[in-house]
């Protein structure tokens, strides 16, 4: 087994300052190696977005340690921080594609971007964006368009291609599926997977437990800050061991079999306050 | 951006008059037909061949100071757009960057210097500086920056936390390089609006300045100079000052155009506004040529 | 009150109620350039019934609702039908109408809640300002009321999100901020536009709860518009399916979503079907035929 990309050692992370200090992970411990994809779940607030924002240093950790490619980020400065992002190592999907790319920039400009910060020649940028255009399944037409101007499945291409273009060893997806529909969420899907195969380590972060079960090889569960449960994708779907998961996994409504009753929620909710 | 302000006829005029102007500006003094600081003993003529405007109460030929005046007029109004973006703007949109001490510390100074008396701060500046209208400009554009740091800031603001600053941020982007890709494009079309509005400001100021003996002294021509002396003599020529008040006026109102037109443009409202604009012309365009009306309609 | 519409009603077995919102077939283009984007509409909403609109991306679902709504951007109209809100016909509605009918005969909930905040004003004050201003309510009752919804749309500690900044708050707890302001003057029809796509699957499960409790108290009726189609089949009665601006299929939910005639439709089930949660759990692969 290759190391980690991504270690992340009890960490902690508070918001607020003061009276409104308040904590919003506590004690998270994960790994994620090259080619490894691991899907993180759990409740709205949970933490989730928190977690995937601290390590890309966005918001500053109060403890804990938090490894990304071998480099210990934990005390970071900004500018070395930059330093880092410079490098293209890590990249950020967001979930929502019409305000991930900026409205005023054509596709191009979006693409070549993160390019042109690392001081690549526009020359090359554009041919390396054509390129990973090329990998989402999207036609070099598209580039002198803005965003406005092409459809929403579309646009989360572009920004994975824009995620791509680095070519990084981690991808954060936060959400990356859940604003588009079924046509478009397959296709994106389809796309993580073939990266995975490339040796990128992916961290997929989704409310839709349908698409992590079908790209994650583990599975991680938040629950109020801390994580309850990690494991195998297939165990964490089948088996799952804490209250809230067993909740979450029978709550998720499908066309095929009824969800869980209000009673039985209710009685999963109950094991999850004492 | 420019591409999309010409595609209006109103963007288009906006900048045929400014450029009309700073023609005017740069050329104005070699063009002027006679010395604009000669006297003669002709004085308040009316219109004649060798006087197109006639001539003021010492016998200077108007026309010609008109024309000389215009480039201190049109420098003396950039200047003050410059110092309230170099001094108003530039700071606006760092305190949204930079840290909490300097967003203190700026917007303190902001509000110091609206609650502080102008004409105090312009004599104490001329008195520090000496008398001239570069001063007397700095001070005026010193005074007018709160503004262009407040509407510089909020539209910084709305962009700052917004997903794709954030994206080019994880890419290593440094503040330089936000500002001049993401934020300018939203905050310019803000700022162009007051900038048209200062450079309206700009004039009056001039002119009210040098009624004090403040900036410009009296035998050099500027257009709010002269607006004030032909005020003076309203008596003999009634229509005098209507020469230098259109000359204000077309700039202010041209600056105006184009602020309006740049806010009408930018960003994703604005594009769709220009589609609209060409839009209806073409369903005009459709139902002219009748015949085609089917086949010509779309696009 | 029907007395205003010129048409006939559809007729329907036992017409008992008159319908909340009512779209004949509306179509919606821009009136300039003659395109047309939405290729006719009808729906009839009364009192207590659920429609869902599936379709894929650009079919015009979010258009149709906010045609429904009157806030369709300002290069498009309807070119054609009729939208009636409570019997009455939105093309003769003034502006100061719509100030009264939206928020307590018709709300909505979009997808993006984040552009519908105001982003330097705390949440709390922002769904109580709809109370004291629809339902006249005092400071104090407002404020009261605020907590209780966001108590009601199952957020923790209501008292410190009430007094919460927009981007201090998760996607989630936005999103049931927004569906709180919207059920805050007891609407009549709510239109739920991918309302619930940042939630997680047990708090959309009981936001839908929540939904179908209004719905069966106080008659509230809802359109809801997905893309997970199995939200829609648990919640509405009726389903719409829509592929570029056209209805490919419209019908009860049993038999759209589970004895699809249309192609598109089969399609759009099989897509969702590929990441469904049953293929990767065991206990859960029940047979295709079992119907609702
Ligand atoms: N800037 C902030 N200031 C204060 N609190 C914040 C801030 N950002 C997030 N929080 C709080 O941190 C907690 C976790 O938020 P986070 O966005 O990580 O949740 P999440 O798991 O991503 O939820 P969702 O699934 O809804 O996106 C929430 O309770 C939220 O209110
Ligand atoms: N202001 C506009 N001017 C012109 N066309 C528009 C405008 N707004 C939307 N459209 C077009 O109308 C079509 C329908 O858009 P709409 O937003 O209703 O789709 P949707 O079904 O809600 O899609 P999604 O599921 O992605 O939200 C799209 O093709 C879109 O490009
Ligand atoms: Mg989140
Ligand atoms: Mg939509």
């Amino acid at each position: 087994m290759t190391a980690p990309v991504l270690q992340v050692s009890d960490l902690d992370v508070h918001y607020g300052l003061r009276r409104r200090r308040r904590q919003a992970l506590q004690g998270v411990s994960l790994d994620v190696s090259a080619g490894e994809t691991v899907g993180l779940i759990g409740e709205t607030g949970s933490g989730k977005s928190t977690l995937a924002r601290a390590v890309l240093g966005l918001v500053p950790s109060s403890g804990g340690r938090i490894v990304i490619d071998g480099e210990d980020v934990s005390g970071y400065r900004e500018r070395q921080w930059r330093r880092l992002r410079r490098r293209g190592v890590v990249q950020y999907v967001f979930q929502d594609p019409l305000r991930s790319l900026d409205p005023d920039l054509t596709i191009e400009d979006s693409l070549v971007e993160p390019l042109l910060i690392q001081g690549v020649s526009r020359r090359e940028a554009v041919a390396r964006a054509r390129t990973f255009l090329d990998r989402v399944h999207l036609s070099a037409d598209l580039l002198p368009k803005v965003p406005g101007e092409i459809s929403g499945g579309q646009r989360q291409r572009v920004a994975v291609a824009r995620a791509l273009v680095t070519e990084p060893r981690l991808i954060v997806l936060d959400e990356p599926v859940s604003a588009l529909d079924s046509a478009n969420r397959v296709q994106v899907l389809e796309i993580l997977k073939e990266l995975r195969g490339s040796g990128v380590a992916l961290v997929f972060i989704s409310h839709d437990l349908g698409s992590v079960a079908g790209i994650a090889d583990r599975i991680a569960v938040l629950y109020q800050g801390e994580l309850v449960e990690v494991g195998a994708a297939a165990a964490v779907i089948n088996e799952p061991d804490h209250p809230y998961t067993r909740l979450l996994v029978s709550s998720a409504p499908t066309l095929r079999a009824a969800s869980a009753t209000r009673a039985e929620r209710e009685e999963l909710r109950a094991l999850l306050s004492v | 951006m420019v591409r999309r302000v010409l595609s209006l006829p109103s963007g288009r005029i906006a900048v045929g008059l400014l450029v009309l102007i700073a023609l005017l500006a740069a050329l104005g003094p070699v063009l002027a037909p006679q010395d604009p600081l000669a006297t003669s003993d002709n004085t308040l003529a009316s219109v004649s061949w060798s006087h197109w405007l006639g001539t003021d109460y010492l016998g200077r030929d108007t026309f010609s100071r008109l024309l000389d005046g215009s480039r201190v007029s049109v420098l003396a109004s950039l200047e003050v757009a410059l110092v309230a973006l170099g001094v108003g703007a530039v700071p606006g949109i760092l305190s949204v960057y930079l840290g909490r001490v300097f967003e203190w510390g700026t917007l303190r100074l902001a509000d110091t210097l609206v609650a502080l008396p102008f004409l105090l701060f312009a004599v104490a500046v001329t008195a520090l500086l000496g008398n001239g209208l570069t001063q007397a400009m700095l001070v005026t554009g010193v005074l007018v920056s709160p503004l262009f740091y407040r509407v510089s800031r909020a539209a910084t603001l709305a962009v700052a936390r917004s997903q794709y600053v954030e994206a080019a941020i994880i890419s290593g982007a440094s503040v330089g390089w936000v500002v001049r890709r993401h934020v300018w494009a939203k905050v310019l079309p803000p700022i162009a609006i007051a900038l048209a509005q200062t450079i309206g400001v700009g004039f009056i100021i001039v002119s009210s300045l040098t009624f004090l003996g403040i900036g410009v002294q009296p035998p050099a021509p500027t257009w709010g100079g002269l607006l004030a002396s032909d005020l003076g003599y309203l008596d003999y020529q009634p229509w005098a000052p209507l020469a230098p008040a259109i000359l204000i006026m077309l700039t202010v109102w041209a600056s105006n155009l184009l602020a309006d037109t740049i806010r009408d443009v930018s960003g994703e409202a604005g594009r769709a506004f220009v589609t609209h604009r060409r839009d209806v012309r073409s369903a005009h365009d459709a139902s002219d040529q009748n015949a085609t009306a089917h086949s010509g309609g779309a696009r | 009150m029907t007395l205003l519409s010129e048409k006939p009603a559809a007729v329907r077995p036992a017409p008992t109620v008159d319908p909340v919102l009512s779209l004949r077939d509306v179509r919606i283009g821009n009136p300039h350039t003659g395109a047309e984007i939405v290729h006719g509409v009808s729906l009839e909403l009364t009192p207590g019934k659920v429609v869902g609109v599936v379709g894929e991306s650009g079919s015009g679902k979010t258009l149709t609702c906010r045609a429904a709504l009157g806030i369709l951007p300002a290069n498009l109209a309807v070119t054609s039908g009729s939208i009636e809100i409570a019997g009455a016909d939105i093309s003769t509605l003034g502006s100061r109408e719509w100030t009264a009918l939206r928020g307590s005969t018709i709300s909505a909930v979009f997808q993006d809640p984040a552009s519908y905040l105001n982003p330097s004003i705390q949440v709390g004050p922002q769904v109580a300002e709809v109370l004291r201003v629809k339902k006249g309510l005092k400071r104090r009752e407002a404020r009261h009321r605020a907590i209780e919804l966001l108590q009601a749309v199952h957020l923790r500690q209501p008292e410190l999100v009430y007094s919460q900044y927009p981007h201090e708050l998760s996607g989630g707890m936005l999103q049931r901020i927004l569906i709180a302001a919207a059920c805050a003057a007891d609407p009549q029809v709510l239109i739920a536009d991918e309302a619930t796509t940042a939630l997680d699957v047990t708090v959309q499960a009981e936001i839908l709860d929540l939904l179908a409790d209004l719905r069966d108290s106080t008659g509230l009726a809802l359109v809801v518009v997905s893309h997970d189609l199995a939200v829609v089949a648990q919640l509405c009665e009726e389903v719409l399916v829509m592929r570029d601006g056209a209805v490919v299929e419209h019908g009860p939910t049993s038999q759209v979503l589970y004895r699809p005639e249309h192609d598109y439709t089969r399609l759009l089930i099989d897509e969702h079907e590929q990441y469904g949660l049953h293929r990767f759990v065991k206990g859960k692969n029940v047979p295709e035929e079992q119907a609702s």
